[in-house]
């Protein structure tokens, strides 16, 4: 089983990334779990027509301890098997516990071993600003964590705090650095500026999305992209992406 | 309201649940909690903190080591207490705070083996489940990490598991049993966990069963009978009938290596009565009742598995679901703590019986030891 961590700033792109790459690796016959770590809980809305589906937190407090696997679980067209960790109303409560909440929930319902998915990918929001949002990195959850990043100066040192976390947490066994995913703003010398800080971190830019119409399109469709407009060139871009990521989780 | 109690207490939480259990395991206990709360773990919720030395460390947490996710003094602290104490191993184990933080206790266990030496396991608690729950854990820990394989099996070897003075209160009652096991014909290896140090335990894999007597015991008797088909067999030998029913379940299940729930007996006629408390143990004496031809029923506010729950008994949880339920029931009386008794309909008999996990000392005179016909002899009086 592959665990895969997508990590970077918010509104960088990681659930359209997310979606697109479940839906490359369910398309290759893989069986995929997608799970949104964001209170937002849109992770997984690209790949059900931009609809969202119910969140673990939401169906606990509704079912509390009767709570069962497939009332948590959604399985999209494309067949993901898809899962949103969910977590407060903005300004209030605690969405890093959320997360922890929801994580080992699936895992006391048994999520890993009835779906028993090739590849399980961690959406998580944003900056790894607490215990709760380290823990899809943490030991028996993602294997290698990827970053998305652009040039953009935010979103660098966003994916920096990033790498930092994860580097920090090395002793304790928890998931290694896979690399930088550049999904491209068209700031000035962004591969550059990228490389950089990948050279920072001892890793690499695993792969790059450019900038285009048909990601928004495809994006407001509520669809993704590799699927709407698969000959454009982000949609070569992301197999080759997607052709990475698995060369570097079984590496 | 379901989780809000106007009137009763909660019981003892999981904290306290692995205190209790690894206490006189010779192990240290370390509980990630707020200065001042150790009182709570080994001493309110404690009846033996007066007579046996224990090894139970509060780190101290902080507001500010918490905001700022200091774990390294923790696992420092833990260190340097364990190099000077010395002890058989090191549990680590949290508190609300913690899991709010989100600590990862395996990585810090992992941390304190690798410094102390001292072999160093973490247990999942946050003080917002029970007692059971916390005890599980620690029993089922100490069943995967000491007990050896069977080496020379004893044909009348039992272990008793789930033995905790947070549920039997009585200091009388967990010797009154090892005494009736050993009257019908058994030879006690251990006691998971009382009374038996870590050496005794070790050596549980060598019986021919295992007598549960509390859902903390269920998991480690489950993981005993996977891992060394030792079958188990669920009750507490409160009464004269029932006693003889577990003795007889014990001899069969010894025999056929399958396990027995013999505290699942219900009488379906008589004067009807609820009995409130652990499924084992409230489900013992409902069973015991039945045998005496009433019709028993048991009310299990705490954990419990599903297959000691027999039609007609509850998981009423709440102070309002218990209400719900009696007032449904309408029984002649009800069997429980003495601080359930103002939530009994009223013109209910109440029989008072102390549960230490969850009215701690207040009634610790009136604790009983229901082993055998004792059981009889306490029912008519408290009539």
């Amino acid at each position: 089983m592959i665990k895969i961590a997508i990590y970077g700033k918010g509104g960088i792109g990681k659930s359209t990334i997310s979606g697109n790459l479940s839906a490359e690796f369910a398309a290759r016959g893989l069986r995929v779990m997608q799970i949104g770590c964001d209170p937002k809980a849109d992770s997984t809305a690209l790949l059900h027509h931009g609809s969202r589906i119910p969140t673990v937190l939401q169906l606990e407090r509704e079912k509390g301890n009767k709570i069962a696997l497939e009332d948590i679980v959604t399985v999209s067209e494309s067949g993901v098997i898809c899962v949103e960790a969910g977590g407060p109303v903005p300004g209030v409560g605690c969405a890093g516990r959320g997360i922890i909440n929801a994580l080992e929930t699936l895992k006391k319902l048994g999520a890993y071993e009835k779906y028993q998915p090739d590849i399980v990918l961690y959406d998580v929001l944003g900056d790894v600003v607490c215990g709760g949002f380290s823990m899809p990195m943490r030991k028996g959850y993602a294997d290698r964590v990827f970053v998305v990043t652009s040039g953009e100066k935010m979103a660098r040192y966003a994916a920096a705090n990033i790498c930092m976390a994860v580097q920090n947490f090395q002793g304790r066994g928890y998931a290694s650095l896979g690399g930088l995913i550049l999904n491209c703003r068209n700031v000035p010398d962004e591969q550059k500026l990228t490389e950089e800080l990948a050279a920072d971190f001892d890793t690499k830019i695993i792969g790059m999305i450019e900038r285009s119409q048909e990601i928004q399109q495809a994006d407001a469709e509520g669809c993704p992209f590799i699927v709407k407009y698969p000959q454009c060139p982000a949609a070569q871009q992301m197999r080759a992406l997607a052709d990475a990521m698995l060369r570097e989780c079984e590496a | 309201m379901k989780q809000t109690a106007k009137i009763i207490p909660c019981y003892a939480a999981d904290t306290s649940g692995v205190c209790s259990a690894l206490y006189e395991l010779g192990g240290m206990i370390a509980v990630h909690d707020a200065s001042g709360v150790n009182s709570t773990y080994a001493t309110h919720d404690e009846p033996r903190w007066e007579t046996v030395q224990s090894m139970i460390y509060v780190s101290g947490l902080t507001e500010l080591d918490a905001i700022l996710g200091n774990d390294e003094k923790f696992i420092a602290d833990v260190t340097a207490a364990a190099k000077d104490q010395k002890p058989a191993f090191i549990a680590v184990c949290g508190s609300p705070m913690p899991m709010m933080i989100g600590v990862d206790f395996d990585a810090v266990a992992a941390e304190i083996e690798q410094r102390s030496d001292i072999r160093t396991f973490a247990l999942h608690t946050n003080g917002m489940h029970s007692y059971s729950e916390g005890a599980s854990e620690a029993l089922l820990t100490v069943a995967r990490e000491y007990i050896q394989p069977p080496a020379n099996k004893i044909p009348d070897g039992v272990n008793i598991l789930g033995a905790l003075p947070l549920d039997f209160g009585n200091p009388a009652e967990i010797p009154a049993i090892r005494a009736w096991l050993k009257e019908n014909g058994f030879s006690v290896i251990s006691c998971l966990a009382a009374g038996d140090s870590l050496e005794m335990i070790a050596k549980a894999g060598n019986a021919a069963v295992n007598l549960v007597v509390s859902y903390s015991g269920l998991a480690a008797a489950a993981y005993l009978y996977e891992a060394f088909g030792i079958p188990y067999v669920c009750g507490v030998p409160f009464g004269g009938a029932f006693s003889q029913k577990l003795a007889d379940s014990l001899r069969h299940a010894a025999e056929t290596g399958q396990p027995e729930s013999p505290c699942t007996f219900r009488g379906t006629s008589g004067r009807k009565i609820a009995v409130i408390g652990e499924n084992l143990i409230a489900g013992s004496a409902a069973a015991q009742l039945g045998l005496m031809g009433y019709e028993a029923h048991l009310i299990c506010p705490l954990p419990h598995a599903d297959k000691l729950l027999m039609q007609g008994d509850s998981d009423a949880a709440s102070e309002e679901e218990i209400e719900q339920y009696l007032a449904q029931m309408q029984p002649d009386a009800v069997i429980a703590d003495p601080l359930y008794r103002f939530i009994l309909p009223k013109d209910t008999k109440h029989i008072g019986l102390p549960h230490y996990a969850f009215s701690g000392r207040c009634f610790e005179r009136q604790m009983q030891n229901l082993t055998g016909t004792n059981f009889e002899a306490w029912l008519r009086s408290a009539q």
